[in-house]
C-alpha cells in the first residue's frame, strides 16, 4: 500500500486520501486506519469519530487540543503504520447473512437484469450469492451499507430513471457494488431480491445491523 | 424535572423542526448531522433563558409558525427577525413586539406570532427547560430525510402540542434577560445582501484547478430557493448573469476535467463543485459521503451565517488561513463562554435544564 496522503478537510478536520477506486485492498487500508485512530482517541489523543468511505477517511480533531501540523503529522504516521500491518486477508472476521428472496415480486429487475447481462436468472442469482461481500461504508442513507465487489459478470450502470420509493428490504446492485435498502427510500439501482432482515432501527442499541469493514453472504430462501 | 405541555400549534409555519446541536458522531452509521443549521444561535437562545446551550429548541424558517401559549414560561429568541409579536388576549395590553436577541416571559393564554424573516433564513425559540421530545442516537435534533428525531421525525404540524421540562419550582423563575455579548447572538449577516464568507482551500482545490478557484473568489453567488437543510445552492449572480456564464465558461474551458471521484466522506461546511460550475455548500442534513469534488470549506466560524442565507443574499467567497480560521473560532468560542457568564452560567450545569445535545457512542 503506497501514495497516501493527508490533507485538510475545512478547519476541525484532516482527510487521509489512500486512493481513488473501489478496491476490498485500500478498502481493508481504510478500516485498519480507522482502528488505528480509534486505538489513539482511546488512549488520549483529541480525535473525533472517524468517518470511512471507500478509499479515503474523515478524521476530525479538537482543535483546542491539537495544531493542524500535529495533526497532520500524527495522522500520517498513522497511515504509514495501517499501510505496513493491512492484513492482505480478513480470515476470522464473521460473515453476516442475509436471507433473500430473489426476483417476481421480491425483485422486480431481476428479469431486465438477467437479459442485459445475457445470462438466465437462476444464474444470476447464483453469482449474486456466491460472494462474500465487505462493507465498504455506510452513507446516502442511515444504515445503507455499500457492499463489493459484485461479480464483473453482473456489472450495470444504475437505472436511468431512479424509482422515488423503493421497498424496505430491497437487495440492489449497480456497477460493481449491491446493498441493501434500509427504508422505502429513492433508489437508482437495479433490484433483484428482498431480505426481511432488518437493516436499520434507530431505537436499537445497535441501530445498524451493517458496519462498515464486515462481510455480508447472500442466502437465496426457496419458498 | 417533569414535563409539561407548554406550545399548541396553531400554524406550523412553512418548516418549524425541534433542532439541538444534532448528531456529529452519527456518521459512520450514515446518518446526517441534523441539527440547528446557525447553532451559535441555538446557543444564545438556549443561554437567555438559563438552559445548557444545547437543548432541544425550535428551528424555524422563512415563515413562521402561530404558536398558543399553554403555561406561563420563559422563552429566548435569537437569529432571523421575523417581526413577531405576542398577544395576550386576556389583557387589554397591544401586542408586545419580540426582537431576537432577548428573552421574554409569556403568560397562559398568549398568542405568538412569527412573521417572515427578514434580514436572515432561521430564527430559533428556546424555552426555559428545554423542549422535551424523545432522544433518537442521543439526541433530540428531528433528521427529515430518515423521519426521525424531533417531533416524529417531521416538521411541526396544526394541532401538535410540545412539552417542555419544568425546572423546579424551588429555583424561581428567571428575568427576562438582553444578550450582553461581546459577540452577536446569531450568525444573521448584518452587512445587508451582500454577504462575505471565509472559506479555506478544500481537498480537492488542486485538482480543480486555479482558474477555478479564482472563478469562486471573483464571482458573487446568488442564493438559489432551492436551497434547504442540505445545502446552499448557489448560481451566479441574477445581475451578472451572462458576464458570469461567459467567465465560467472560459475557465471551465481552461481547467481539466476534474477525475471522477468516489465517495468520499463530507462535511458541514463543504462547497462542492458539480460539473455544472453551480457550487453547493453543505448544512447539517448532507448526505455523510458524496462524489463532488470540494473546492472550498467554509470556516467553521462563518457557519452560523451559512446558515442564514436565503435568496435575497449575495456571496462572495473570501479566501483564508487555515490557521487564523481556527484562531477565529476559538475567539468566537471564548466570546460566547464569555456571554453565559455575564448571564449568570458562570457554571453551566448548575440550572440543569434539557438536553445538550451529546451523542452517546456508536
Amino acid at each position: 500500500m503506497t501514495g497516501g496522503q493527508v490533507v485538510p478537510f475545512g478547519d476541525q478536520a484532516l482527510l487521509a486520501i489512500l486512493g481513488n477506486e473501489v478496491d476490498e485492498a485500500l478498502n481493508a487500508w481504510v478500516h485498519t486506519l480507522v482502528t488505528a485512530v480509534l486505538r489513539e482517541r482511546d488512549a488520549g489523543v483529541p480525535w473525533g469519530r472517524p468517518v470511512p468511505a471507500y478509499a479515503s477517511l474523515l478524521v476530525p480533531y479538537d482543535i483546542h487540543r491539537l495544531s493542524l501540523a500535529a495533526a497532520r503529522g500524527r495522522l500520517e504516521a498513522l497511515v504509514q503504520l495501517a499501510a505496513e500491518t493491512t492484513p492482505t486477508m480478513s480470515p476470522n472476521l464473521s460473515v453476516t447473512e442475509l436471507p433473500v428472496r430473489y426476483g417476481g415480486a421480491f425483485g422486480s429487475d431481476l428479469e431486465e437484469v438477467a437479459r442485459r447481462v445475457g445470462l438466465d436468472e437462476a444464474h444470476v442469482v447464483e453469482l449474486h450469492a456466491s460472494v462474500t461481500y465487505r462493507v465498504f461504508m455506510l452513507g446516502f442513507v442511515p444504515g445503507f451499507a455499500y457492499l463489493g465487489p459484485l461479480p464483473a459478470a453482473l456489472e450495470l450502470p444504475r437505472r436511468s430513471e431512479p424509482r422515488p420509493r423503493v421497498p424496505v428490504g430491497s437487495v440492489a446492485i449497480a456497477g460493481r457494488q449491491t446493498g441493501v435498502y434500509p427504508s422505502a427510500t429513492p433508489g437508482g439501482w437495479h433490484l433483484i431480491g428482498t431480505t426481511e432482515a432488518t437493516l436499520w432501527d434507530p431505537t436499537a442499541l445497535r441501530p445498524s445491523l451493517l458496519q462498515a469493514g464486515q462481510l455480508v453472504r447472500f442466502v437465496p430462501q426457496l419458498d | 424535572m417533569t414535563d409539561a405541555p407548554v406550545l399548541a400549534v396553531l400554524e406550523p409555519g412553512l418548516l418549524t423542526t425541534v433542532q439541538d446541536l444534532g448528531r456529529p458522531d452519527a456518521a459512520p452509521l450514515g446518518v446526517p448531522r441534523a441539527g440547528a443549521c446557525d447553532q451559535l444561535a441555538l446557543a444564545a437562545a438556549n443561554l437567555l433563558v438559563g438552559n445548557q446551550p444545547g437543548a432541544a429548541a425550535l428551528e424555524i424558517s422563512l415563515l413562521g409558525p402561530v404558536l398558543e401559549v399553554l403555561r406561563g414560561c420563559l422563552v429566548g429568541l435569537t437569529g432571523a427577525d421575523f417581526e413577531s409579536v405576542s398577544l395576550d388576549r386576556s389583557t387589554d395590553e397591544p401586542p408586545l413586539r419580540l426582537s431576537p436577541g432577548r428573552s421574554y416571559a409569556l403568560s397562559r393564554n398568549a398568542t405568538l406570532r412569527f412573521g417572515v424573516a427578514r434580514d436572515g433564513a432561521r430564527g430559533y425559540l428556546a424555552i426555559e427547560g428545554g423542549i422535551a421530545v424523545p432522544d433518537v442516537l442521543g439526541s433530540a435534533a428531528t433528521l427529515l430525510s430518515a423521519g426521525l428525531g424531533g417531533t416524529a421525525g417531521r416538521p411541526l404540524r396544526e394541532g401538535d402540542h410540545l412539552d417542555a421540562h419544568q425546572p423546579p419550582l424551588a429555583d424561581g423563575r428567571l428575568s427576562p434577560r438582553v444578550w450582553p455579548g461581546p459577540g452577536p447572538s446569531s450568525g444573521v449577516p448584518i452587512s445587508g445582501p451582500e454577504v462575505a464568507l471565509r472559506v479555506v482551500r478544500g481537498p480537492h482545490a488542486d485538482l480543480l484547478g486555479d482558474a477555478a478557484w479564482r472563478q469562486l473568489l471573483s464571482t458573487a453567488w446568488h442564493v438559489d430557493p432551492r436551497s434547504n437543510r442540505m445545502g446552499v445552492r448557489l448560481t451566479p449572480s441574477d445581475r451578472d448573469t451572462s458576464n458570469a456564464h461567459e467567465s465560467m465558461d472560459r475557465a471551465t474551458a481552461a481547467t481539466p476535467p476534474a477525475p471522477e471521484l468516489v465517495s468520499l466522506p463530507m462535511t458541514w461546511g463543504a462547497v462542492q463543485l458539480p460539473p455544472g460550475g453551480c457550487p453547493i455548500c453543505l448544512l447539517v442534513d448532507h448526505p455523510t459521503v458524496g462524489g463532488y469534488p470540494v473546492i472550498a470549506v467554509v470556516a467553521a466560524v462563518d457557519l452560523p451565517t451559512l446558515g442564514q442565507l436565503r435568496p435575497s443574499h449575495r456571496v462572495h467567497f473570501q479566501p483564508m488561513e487555515l490557521t487564523d480560521a481556527q484562531a477565529e473560532l476559538i475567539r468566537q468560542g471564548a466570546a460566547m463562554g464569555e456571554a453565559a457568564r455575564r448571564l449568570g452560567l458562570a457554571e453551566p450545569g448548575n440550572r440543569v435544564a434539557g438536553r445538550t445535545g451529546r451523542t452517546t457512542s456508536v
